[in-house]
């Protein structure tokens, strides 16, 4: 059983924004990016593009999608699909719950899957 | 009858894309890219990450050389040198015909060679290819002195990376600052003062005549009666179209080879994408050709729809970008034309253009390290949002906001 990282509160990241926890505390050798996705929900992908390196956390987000600021790469906050190039490698998901107030992210383990 | 087979002459971004997109739209049938350089890679990096040695051929690639496998397309590593409409056919340099239902054309082009004495010259480079680029990069030695000639998206990203290089380089052009068209005349002018601010010498003048002596040294004089020496000469002043091949069976050309909206050429059993179609409008109207990347991928998608007779993607305003300088430039929409340019400054810097129309709306934008205001101001020219030109200039609006 993996442990959850707390990592903060619901009201740290408006609608439409994301934060980075870095990979010091998510311990999976990567930086994840949290996003709170226009459909009221939170998701979690690695924070690093699949395609070059630029931070998905500082992306475009519009509905249950993130845009890349770089090359305009698309993923799914949902499943990390890679919907359109320059990215052809789908992003890894993170499982995120919300608890009360709080937001827990576990590293490492996919977000369960969603009915699209 | 169903269509059941496609051949696309050309792997680039267009071609490439256009292999996808009919694949992820459900065609099962017969699909082949036919490209001299084999597996399709990505030519934006050429100039800066692949030169650099940063990142290798196959990491360069625009997929795993094995999806092609998985989707069932087979790649020939060859040219298309002859098209037959009316079969529809093509031929390729070993004298193999393939058949196809129909044929998409996503043959790019060649860079543009200065026509001035010596522009020919062997010696005198160009980048297109990765060959191009491999051979940039041996030559790039430390003190070598590499004199460019357009200062445009190659010309400035080449002449960022051959600095690290250790190489000495003169950045020519006719114009001062160069990219107003793309990115307006405040930021043209900090993007150009960047390459001085950096150790290029930047000239201002239109080269007449190119000559090599027996030892390599190039000297490249300039209309103004001056030279400039140099062991390297790059020349990047654009591309012209590949229309020979649709030329020579027929097809309607005009720098380009003519396609309606469905990129669809004036026969139609052949498409055209990419860099070497151009747009022409059911009024006869001629639209500029565009040779970006996201234009080309764009038009890969439009034909796949096409082709299998589905509804046309609609694309917004058109985008590119540039990196130079430990700086990532971008652009969308049209910063040429009426209206009113506006500023954005941070601490006295200019950081973002605006054209705002004289309705206005928003015309055209650029911003330098601005990638998320660029994708704000993309959705407000797309929705066609009307827009303030104070709160454009103001820095702290955050423009996101102003797109919702």
């Amino acid at each position: 059983m993996i442990n959850p990282i707390n990592i903060g509160s619901i009201d740290d990241i408006d609608e439409g924004e994301a934060k980075v926890i870095p990979s010091d505390e998510t311990g999976t050798g990567e930086d994840i990016a949290v996003f709170h996705a226009e459909d009221g929900n939170f998701y979690a992908l690695n924070d690093n593009c699949t395609h070059e390196t630029a931070s998905l956390a500082d992306g475009w987000i519009e509905g249950t999608e993130v845009e890349c600021p770089i090359h305009a790469a698309k993923f799914c906050l949902k499943k990390g699909t890679a919907l359109c190039m320059p990215a052809t490698q789908d992003a890894r998901t993170h499982k995120v719950e919300v608890s009360g107030n709080d937001l827990l992210l576990y590293p490492n383990v996919p977000a369960e899957p969603v009915e699209a | 009858m169903a269509l059941a087979s496609v051949v696309i002459a050309g792997g680039g971004m267009a071609g490439f894309t256009a292999a996808k997109s009919l694949r992820a739209k459900g065609f099962a049938g017969k699909l082949t890219i036919v490209d001299p350089e084999g597996i399709p890679y990505d030519r934006p990096p050429l100039s800066k990450d692949y030169l650099l040695g940063h990142r290798d051929a196959e990491q360069i690639q625009l997929i795993d050389a094995g999806w092609f496998a998985d989707q069932d397309i087979e790649v020939i590593e060859s040219k298309v040198v002859d098209l037959d409409p009316e079969a529809p056919a093509v031929t390729l340099a070993d004298g193999t015909v393939l058949h196809a239902d129909k044929v998409v054309l996503a043959t790019g082009g060649t860079a543009r060679r200065l026509p001035i004495p010596g522009g020919q010259l062997p010696t005198v480079l160009e980048l297109r290819t990765k060959q191009d680029a491999d051979h940039l990069r041996q030559v790039l030695q430390p003190g070598i002195r590499l004199a460019i000639i357009g200062a445009g998206l190659i010309g400035a990203e080449v002449a960022s990376s051959a600095l690290s290089f250790g190489a000495s380089v003169t950045l020519i052009d006719p114009v001062d600052p160069p990219l107003v068209p793309a990115v307006g005349e405040v930021l043209a002018r900090r993007l150009h003062q960047m390459h001085v601010a950096n150790g290029v010498k930047l000239v201002t003048g239109i080269p007449t005549e190119i000559s090599v002596d027996a030892s390599g040294q190039h000297a490249i004089t300039l209309a103004d009666g001056s030279s400039i020496l140099a062991d390297v000469v790059l020349v990047g002043i654009g591309i012209v179209a590949d229309t020979a091949l649709a030329a020579a069976s027929g097809l309607d050309t005009d720098n380009g080879i003519l396609v309606d909206e469905s990129q669809r050429t004036s026969h139609p059993n052949v498409y055209a994408i990419g860099d070497t179609a151009r747009t022409r409008l059911s009024d006869g109207t001629l639209l500029r050709r565009a040779e970006h990347w996201e234009h080309a991928m764009n038009t890969g998608e439009t034909v796949a729809a096409a082709l299998l007779e589905a509804q046309l993607p609609t694309h917004g305003a058109s985008w590119f970008w540039s990196d130079r300088h430990g700086v990532h430039v971008e652009g969308v929409g049209s910063m040429l034309g009426d209206g009113t340019l506006v500023t954005r400054e941070l601490d006295g810097i200019p950081v973002a253009a605006f054209r705002v129309t004289d309705e206005g709306l928003l015309a055209g934008c650029a911003a330098i390290d601005g990638g998320l205001l660029v994708r704000a101001a993309r959705r407000i020219i797309d929705k066609n949002k009307p827009v303030n030109v104070e709160q454009l200039a103001d820095p702290t609006i955050d423009l996101k906001k102003l797109a919702r």
